[in-house]
């Protein structure tokens, strides 16, 4: 009687953590980043419900060095989020066919982050150019 | 014999949440922490007056803002929470009821703290 017994490919349990897999574990961790953010705007949130003064301490608190330094980083983090985010969407989305022939996956990524340049300026030159 | 109702998964409806956080990070997010991060606080572009509480606060009471800022912080936690989700699958730390709970558990509960405290900060009377 012959027992079977295939191969197995090796996988440590930290292949997450060496290449090539590395790139997409930190690319998956940068989300966590918007978490953070977003953790930043509930807390103005709780103080705008304490009041006006725990507004302006939170208010104060925006614009210390700081809150500089961590926006900074969350800035970062999100630029490379959205960068890597279009690079993957051509990969997860079904295959795009125009005319008879596949859209190229350089053309989708290319097409995903205009448009959301586009959306972030507009943004940015809505509240600039909105009178306070 | 009537057939009993077919069990569908509840799967599409965070595919929901994810998908729209996603989407919603990728096309604003820069957009936001610019504008709430660095032009607001320091009044590059933009009058130091536009963050007085009461301005924030006639944002906050309006209905479209309570809906932005509702989405914002929302959807925002359900994207990081599948992302963080399905690292730690990865990493195989902690059990899936407790990978589940850090997650997408704590983007319920936010998603719910925020519609309360959007309730609780009221709505303009003058609207």
């Amino acid at each position: 009687m012959s027992e079977r017994r295939p191969y197995v490919r090796p996988m440590p349990r930290d292949w997450w953590a060496h290449r090539p897999f590395r790139h997409y574990t930190i690319r998956e961790l940068s989300g966590v980043t918007i978490a953070i953010y977003a953790a930043v705007l509930l807390s103005g949130l709780v103080a705008l419900l304490r009041g006006p003064e725990a507004w302006d301490a939170w208010r104060g608190w925006l614009a210390s060095p700081a809150s500089l330094v961590l926006h900074g980083a969350l800035l970062i983090a999100m630029l490379w989020h959205v960068r890597t985010w279009f690079q993957i969407l051509p990969k997860t989305m079904p295959k795009l066919i125009l005319g008879g022939t596949p859209v190229p996956q350089r053309t989708i990524t290319l097409v995903g982050t205009s448009v959301a340049v586009i959306c972030s300026s507009a943004l940015v030159a809505f509240v600039l150019w909105r009178p306070f | 014999m009537p057939h009993a109702p077919e069990k569908r998964s509840n799967a599409p409806v965070f595919w929901l949440l994810f998908g729209a956080g996603g989407t919603l990070s990728a096309l604003f997010g820069v957009g936001l922490i610019l504008v709430t991060g660095f032009l607001a606080p320091q009044g590059i572009g933009i009058s130091a007056d536009a963050l007085s509480y009461e301005n924030a606060l006639a944002f906050t009471q309006n209905g479209l803002g309570k809906a932005v800022i509702w989405a914002v912080i929302s959807l925002f936690f359900w994207h990081a929470a599948e992302r963080f989700y399905l690292t730690l699958k990865d990493m195989h730390v902690f059990s899936d009821t407790g990978r589940r709970l850090l997650t997408y558990g704590v983007a319920a509960v936010v998603t719910v703290a925020t519609a309360g405290l959007l309730l609780a900060i009221g709505f303009n009377q003058t609207m």
